[in-house]
């Protein structure tokens, strides 16, 4: 027996009113999202990457469409899918397992210092773990924002640009850390970003996004096995169908 | 008396010197100098003043003397002396102080609740907010005669009056604070679930804490400002009651300034105690750029 769609997006179309006119943003957008699968979406900037993405979580609703998980239409914001954000995600004032175990609150306190002291483990912040945000570095506040989330046991992430206010280095150790993680738990990911370079790193599939108002240009498979050989042939021929799907020439 | 009348500048001088032969010194010195330059420079000044305003009184049959209109810096040392002596100044400021703390707990301890609900339910802002904006810009003075016909020339009125002045900056204070927090914080909560009463404790009202304190310490500096015109026209003691009192009762001006002195003092104090909240975990976040 096949398994059901993790998440189906039918029809969608995202309109903002501003000014008396109407700004469409994103255009009859369909997708599906398989259960364990790692998506990207990679679009140009204000096109309706993180538009789409609040929808999914239950922050927005569709203009026109319908969007479903599991098979049931999506009411709002739901701890079974968990949002990162790239910004403001985690609280100054709470320690870092104050922090992390946000999501616990209602679990008897030793299972709750249980999980989170598997999470801290997890992400590689022991001996942080009474450490204020301030206190940590701006990778380890990534990390702690995506082990609150993993803390839930959510069956899907959405990530949008969680890695944005990194720099390259620790960029890419946090994708590594990433992939070792979701190989571990196999959530569903949906991941926004707009560099090419992420995208062909982590991606099953990713899917490109044209500007506003916004349809899916393209959905472009990465049938390479982790890790993946940044060199490879395979690798370079999906990154230039993104930057031409782009409507980019990546060459300078 | 030549003499005397040119030291004073001399003294002024040398402070300002303070200003050039700091320029190179390290930062904790001049951080003790050049205040101390400072109230050198502003007491002189003073003398200075109290001593160009004297004038000679010349009456038929009597002898000519100088009259003091203001009272020099010397002259104010022994009057604290006085208060101190005859238990005045300490009997007083406690009395002040009680009233101060007493409104000022009360503003927040109906202040902080009302302004998180204002600030996050649009319903009580809508209910509540009109009013707030309507009797905020009223000065807490204007109560007096109200506060005195309900409470009577005793504590209460003094309270009353405090707690209104320290009410308003709280109340909006912490409306704006909830108002401010990022939809971020507001969101990631949702999406862990949390609601109701949690999502107060563990989110709203810690992210809008830091905005709450300094929203106390204005309200504190307005109360600490208040008692003193309270005192001055509704009550029989307190710092404010001093000042009037001196002057009412044989026009003593250095017990007048020596008085004045006192409150700048214990605002000071008041504010410093206060500035220390500022630094706690909870709220130190919220204070330094991250
Ligand atoms: N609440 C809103 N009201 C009005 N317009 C909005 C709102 N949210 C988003 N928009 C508009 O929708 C468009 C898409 O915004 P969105 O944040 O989804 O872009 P994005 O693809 O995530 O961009 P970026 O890569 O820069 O983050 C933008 O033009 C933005 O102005
Ligand atoms: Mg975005």
């Amino acid at each position: 027996m096949p398994q059901p769609a993790k998440v189906v997006v039918e029809h969608v179309t995202k309109t903002f009113r501003r000014n008396d006119e109407e700004l469409i943003v994103l255009d009859d957008l369909s997708l599906v999202v398989e259960p364990s699968e790692f998506v990207c979406v990679l679009g140009p900037s204000g096109c309706g990457k993180s538009t789409l993405l609040n929808m999914i979580g239950g922050f927005e609703v569709p203009s026109r469409g319908s969007l479903t998980i599991d098979g049931h239409p999506v009411r709002g914001p739901d701890p079974r899918r968990v949002f990162v954000f790239q910004e403001y995600g985690i609280f100054p004032w709470a320690t870092v397992v104050d922090n992390i175990g946000l999501g616990l609150l209602r679990r008897p306190t030793a299972e709750r210092e249980r999980i989170v002291a598997h999470y801290v483990d997890l992400v590689g912040l022991k001996g942080f773990e009474r450490s204020f945000p301030s206190e940590l570095s701006g990778g380890m506040k990534q990390r702690v924002a995506l082990a609150r989330a993993l803390a839930v046991a959510p069956d899907l992430v959405l990530m949008d640009e969680p890695l944005g206010a990194l720099d390259s280095l620790t960029r890419l150790q946090m994708r590594a850390e990433l992939l070792r993680i979701w190989k571990a738990e196999r959530m569903t990911v949906m991941f926004v970003t707009h560099d090419v370079d992420e995208s062909v790193q982590l991606a099953d599939r990713v899917v490109v996004l044209s500007p506003r108002p916004s349809r899916i240009v393209d959905v472009v498979e990465v049938a390479l096995p982790h890790p993946r050989d940044i060199g490879s042939p395979e690798y370079n021929r999906v990154k230039n169908r993104l930057y031409e799907r782009l409507g980019v020439r990546h060459e300078i | 008396m030549g003499f005397l009348a040119f030291e004073p500048l001399a003294l002024s001088a040398l402070a300002l010197l303070a200003i050039p032969l700091t320029r190179r010194a390290p930062e904790r010195l001049q951080r003790i100098v050049l205040p101390i330059a400072t109230a050198v420079v502003l007491l002189v000044a003073w003398h200075a003043f109290a001593v160009a305003t004297r004038y000679e009184l010349r009456m038929p049959g009597e002898a000519p003397r100088t009259v003091d209109v203001f009272p020099t810096p010397i002259q104010v040392l022994p009057a604290f002396v006085e208060l101190l002596g005859d238990g005045r100044l300490v009997r007083y400021a406690i009395a002040s102080l009680y009233r101060v703390l007493t409104g000022f707990a009360l503003a927040a301890a109906l202040g902080i609740p009302l302004g998180l609900a204002a600030g996050w339910f649009t319903r009580v802002s809508f209910a509540a907010d009109p009013f707030i904006q309507a009797l905020r810009p009223i000065s807490p003075l204007a109560w007096i005669p109200i506060s005195i016909l309900a409470f009577g020339v005793e504590d209460g009125a003094a309270i009353f009056i405090i707690f209104l002045g320290a009410f308003f900056p709280i109340v909006t204070g912490t409306m704006t604070a909830v108002r401010s927090i990022p939809v971020a914080y507001v969101r990631a909560a949702r999406n862990f679930g949390l609601d109701g009463l949690t999502l107060f404790r563990v989110v709203v009202f810690p992210a809008a804490l830091p905005q709450i304190v300094t929203s106390l310490r204005i309200a504190l500096g307005v109360g600490w400002l208040v008692v003193v015109a309270a005192e001055m026209n509704a009550i029989n003691s307190g710092l404010g009651f001093l000042i009037v009192d001196a002057r009412n009762m044989g026009m003593r001006y250095d017990l007048v300034v020596a008085g004045m002195l006192c409150i700048g003092l214990i605002g000071v104090l008041l504010d410093w105690m206060i500035r220390r909240l500022e630094r706690l975990d909870e709220v130190r976040w919220g204070f330094s750029k991250v």
